[in-house]
């Protein structure tokens, strides 16, 4: 336990300056989106105003006020919640792969710690995990900010509210900011198994080379199947099943995928594997 | 004692390791003697469990390696095993919270034994410094057993015989020690036992005190006969 928690914290601190350039980024691209977005309409309606000769109220009866969506449709927004996806989804891979190549081949040190090896794996796939909340974290301290930014801009009279609830319901936003613990559970659950798929596969590949590539691919493909096969069922068979049975199939499929990830990686990094 | 008993091992469809057996005793330096390509960097990282081997058995102390075998044997390969980014004392660091066989006062001798300063970032040294780094890194843990691949290999003379003069200190001294080199001038007059391995196999073993006072050989002359 406590080798974990110093992998752990090992593994957070290599990323963690790339970390915070990325955490800044998203702060600074979003809060001058919310500036540059507001201050972009308020500049607008001011001229349709001054040059249509209209009052406030003549303007707010003729046209329709507009909220902090605008904003979070806006690419100021979104670009930096992308690129930190992409960011995640690249390091998910490089987080193994850097271990064997480059100047220095760190997977001797990992693989000769007195710790049981899968803790290796368990430290990197929680630090994935810790980085996604993180991001998630901020989001969810920023929007108020932005909100306040936006209506500090934007006069009352020009702006309907919008809800935090409503930004958490539009499509994206509902995968990456579930409402209820258990959409939570479910989406960073299915988000955490599917790392641990990839952290095997990978484990496959660097165990058997060009023949843990095709073991790897028929791995994963087999690993998803499994994972999506209550939804495949339940869509085939409507009607058939309970929500809450599908939920059930759906919680003993990912224990099996899960539970068949963590045993597999154990047995590659205490037998198989290669430096 | 380190026990390696009919190891097999094919990189594709090359037999590296084919039926290899040799044992390696503590408070003895053993070297494995062969030209390049004939496995003897492979020997070392199956011992430490760091490749798989297709049968055979390798046993330490009579019993096969684990987790907490780490703690009484260590490998020093050929190949910088820190980050490049971290400063000496990082490793340092990284090493103390990690292993507690860890011996810092050792590593603070080593260190100024080879003239290095903690606050050098790893990514900077010549590759004799870092083959020092590594020698310290394996010997400041108070380990039974340590394996070197390659020493010398690629680094200077002044350097050789800094490394040289610890095979022949206390800090060797009551240890299993196992080596890899293809040059055997480097080491001979440091070594205990000679293991000559080609083609996979070892083709002789033999203690080098006794074939020099018995057959008035050293391990070239021995080297010759065997290899030609």
């Amino acid at each position: 336990m406590k080798s974990y928690l110093k992998l752990v914290n090992f593994e957070i601190n290599r990323f963690f300056k790339l970390y915070l350039i990325i955490m800044a980024l998203t702060v600074v691209s979003q809060i001058m989106g919310t500036i540059i977005v507001s201050k972009g309409n308020m500049n607008y309606i001011n001229q349709v105003i001054y040059e249509n000769q209209l009052s406030v109220s003549q303007y707010i009866e003729e046209n329709r006020p507009f909220s902090f969506q605008r904003v979070v449709y806006s690419e100021w927004f979104t670009m930096p919640i992308f690129f930190c996806m992409a960011l995640l989804m690249i390091y998910v891979f490089f987080i193994w792969y850097r271990e064997w190549f480059g100047k220095n081949t760190f997977i001797y040190r990992l693989l000769m710690l007195p710790a049981e090896r899968i803790t290796i794996y368990f430290s990197k796939l929680t630090a994935i995990m810790l980085f996604v909340l993180g991001l998630i974290t901020l989001q969810i301290i920023l929007v108020p900010i932005e909100t306040f930014i936006f209506n500090r801009i934007v006069p009352a009279e020009f702006r309907t509210s919008y809800p935090l609830i409503d930004f958490y319901s539009v499509e994206i936003w509902r995968w990456l900011y579930p409402n209820t613990i258990i959409e939570f559970i479910l989406m960073y659950g299915i988000g955490l198994i599917v790392v641990a798929i990839i952290f095997t596969a990978i484990l496959l590949e660097r165990s058997y080379g060009l023949k843990g590539i095709f073991s790897a691919v028929a791995y994963s493909v087999l690993s998803f199947g499994i994972l999506v096969a209550p939804v495949i069922l339940s869509s085939i068979y409507t009607s058939y099943f309970y929500p809450s049975e599908i939920l059930l199939m759906e919680l003993v499929t990912s224990i099996i995928v899960l539970g068949s990830a963590f045993w597999i990686a154990n047995q590659l990094l205490k037998y198989k594997i290669r430096v | 004692m380190i026990e390696v008993n009919n190891i097999q091992k094919k990189y594709g469809k090359k037999q590296i390791l084919n039926g290899l057996s040799f044992t390696a005793k503590k408070g003895e330096i053993t070297c494995l003697i062969g030209v390049n390509g004939v496995g003897k960097t492979t020997i070392m990282k199956a011992i430490m469990a760091l490749t798989p081997i297709d049968s055979g058995e390798i046993l330490i102390d009579g019993q096969k390696i684990r987790h907490d075998s780490f703690e009484k044997i260590t490998f020093i390969p050929d190949t910088t095993t820190m980050l490049p980014t971290m400063k000496i004392c990082d490793a340092f660091e990284f090493m103390a919270d990690f292993y507690k066989s860890w011996n810092s006062q050792r590593a603070e001798d080593l260190l100024r034994f080879f003239k290095l300063e903690s606050t050098n970032r790893i990514g900077n040294l010549s590759k004799g410094s870092l083959a020092k780094v590594n020698m310290i890194l394996g010997l400041a843990l108070d380990v039974e057993y340590v394996l070197m691949d390659e020493p010398f290999s690629g680094i200077d003379i002044f350097s050789r015989e800094q490394i040289a003069e610890v095979f022949t200190s206390h800090l060797i001294e009551g240890r299993g020690v196992i080596l890899t080199t293809h040059e055997i001038s480097d080491v001979e007059h440091l070594i205990d036992r000679a293991v000559l391995i080609d083609d996979g196999k070892v083709i002789k073993q033999f203690s080098v005190e006794d074939i020099r006072e018995n057959e008035g050989k050293s391990v070239v002359d021995v080297m010759r006969e065997v290899y030609r």
